[in-house]
């Protein structure tokens, strides 16, 4: 044990490293002098070398994996939307090449940070105010037609599928949609998917890029 | 390091990006489960106590402010669940030390040791569990300031973010384990 508390005080006062240079030198000094003083100052310094030293424990393995498997489920669409904000132009490339390949049109509608978008003829009636889609009496629709944030009124006819994300689609008497109609999420997931994997190359460079 | 870590925390705050949290959790999942381990003495509630953190922060990441570390921010995380979960079950960290302190690290230090000669092996194992049984001895402030202190090598003033005390009450927690360790381990 330190001769006495003053030195016990300064002996943590040293370890901290907290001493300016004139304390430092009486330290010395003083270490030098007391036998109890000196035995204490190396009794700490060896327990905090023990401890110090005690190896570095590594977190076991699929740690990470176990953390994943725990998270909440993420909200796909969500996340969607969220990423269509931000990265407008990376879905307008990665569509263009969708569209350039599938031999599909398109119109981007860019309406107050809500996108609407179509995918089909381009023989269709947008109306950006309302966030209408409108399929004219007498109109034949040649495939699909996808509309996203977007009321959707068929006047006219669509030889293939309707698929509505995020909006509603109106069946007027006289219209005809040959094929299904759907007002799905997935189908949102599905465009995506396809877009991804067609335009893989495009898409990883705009994301390279972004993050930079 | 730092801007890694900004732009991961952005990415999961703006995009939800699971892929980018799964980059942060191997970031920092070591030293998580290290505070962890030395704080509980137990290799199976470090692992509980460390995945909770991660849970935790991910949850409240919105609360977590850019300008100060995100190590901090996270290590003050697992310090309070580990001080909480020790409060919970108080009357046995002391009298428990012992069985504590060797429980978990026999698991993994066998793990880490194996890749080292036999007679180390022995020499590390014996040495390790003996400071960590020591470690475990120590009420739960001062072993939570010793353990960021010596064992992360943590400054004073980060410490005292950590576990939201004022520096000189870390210091005196410091000085209070490392007289406690003096004591046990002199005859090393
Ligand atoms: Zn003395």
């Amino acid at each position: 044990m330190a001769c006495n508390k003053k030195y016990e005080t300064q002996l943590h006062k040293y370890l901290d490293g907290e001493m300016i240079e004139s304390e430092r030198t009486e330290f010395y000094n003083h270490l030098d002098a007391c036998e109890e003083c000196a035995a204490h100052y190396k009794e700490l310094k060896k327990a905090v070398m023990l401890v110090q030293s005690s190896s570095h424990i590594e977190a076991p393995e699929g740690f990470t994996e176990s953390v994943m498997d725990r998270l909440p489920v993420k909200k796909k669409r969500k996340h969607w939307k969220k990423w269509m904000r931000q990265h407008p132009i990376l879905i307008a490339a990665s569509l263009f090449v969708f569209l350039m390949t599938s031999s599909l049109l398109s119109v981007w509608v860019d309406q107050s940070g809500e996108e609407l978008t179509v995918i089909g003829s381009q023989d269709v009636k947008i109306d950006r105010e309302n966030g209408m889609v409108i399929v004219p009496e007498g109109e034949i629709v040649e495939g699909d037609l996808f509309v996203k944030n977007g009321r959707v009124e068929v006047e006219g006819e669509i030889t293939g599928d309707l698929t509505v994300i995020n909006g509603e689609q109106y069946l007027a008497s006289a219209g005809n949609v040959s094929g299904e109609i759907e007002e799905v999420d997935q189908a949102l997931e599905w465009i995506w998917y396809h877009t991804k994997r067609i335009t893989s190359d495009v898409f990883s460079f705009g994301e390279e890029k972004n993050n930079e | 390091m730092d801007a890694v870590v900004k732009r991961l925390i952005r990415a999961i705050k703006k995009e939800e990006d699971q892929d980018a949290f799964a980059e942060l959790v191997d970031l920092y999942k070591d030293k998580v489960f290290q505070i962890a381990y030395r704080m509980t003495g137990n290799s199976y509630e470090a692992q509980d106590m460390a995945q909770e953190s991660f849970l935790r922060a991910y949850a409240n990441l919105e609360s977590y402010d850019e300008k100060r570390k995100f190590s901090t921010w996270l290590f003050r995380i697992t310090t309070n669940l580990c001080i909480d979960r020790l409060r919970k079950k108080k009357p046995d960290y002391s009298l428990d030390a012992e069985l504590q302190g060797t429980e978990g690290l026999t698991g993994y230090s066998q793990v880490a040791a194996s890749e080292k000669l036999p007679e180390e092996q022995v020499v590390t194992m014996e040495m390790q569990e003996w400071v960590q049984r020591e470690i475990s001895y120590l009420p739960p402030k001062h072993r939570s300031a010793i353990i960021l202190r010596y064992i992360e090598g943590l400054p004073i003033k980060q410490i005292s973010e950590i576990l939201d005390l004022p520096a000189n009450t870390v210091k005196t927690h410091i000085h209070r384990g490392r007289e406690a360790l003096r004591k046990r381990l002199k005859d090393a």
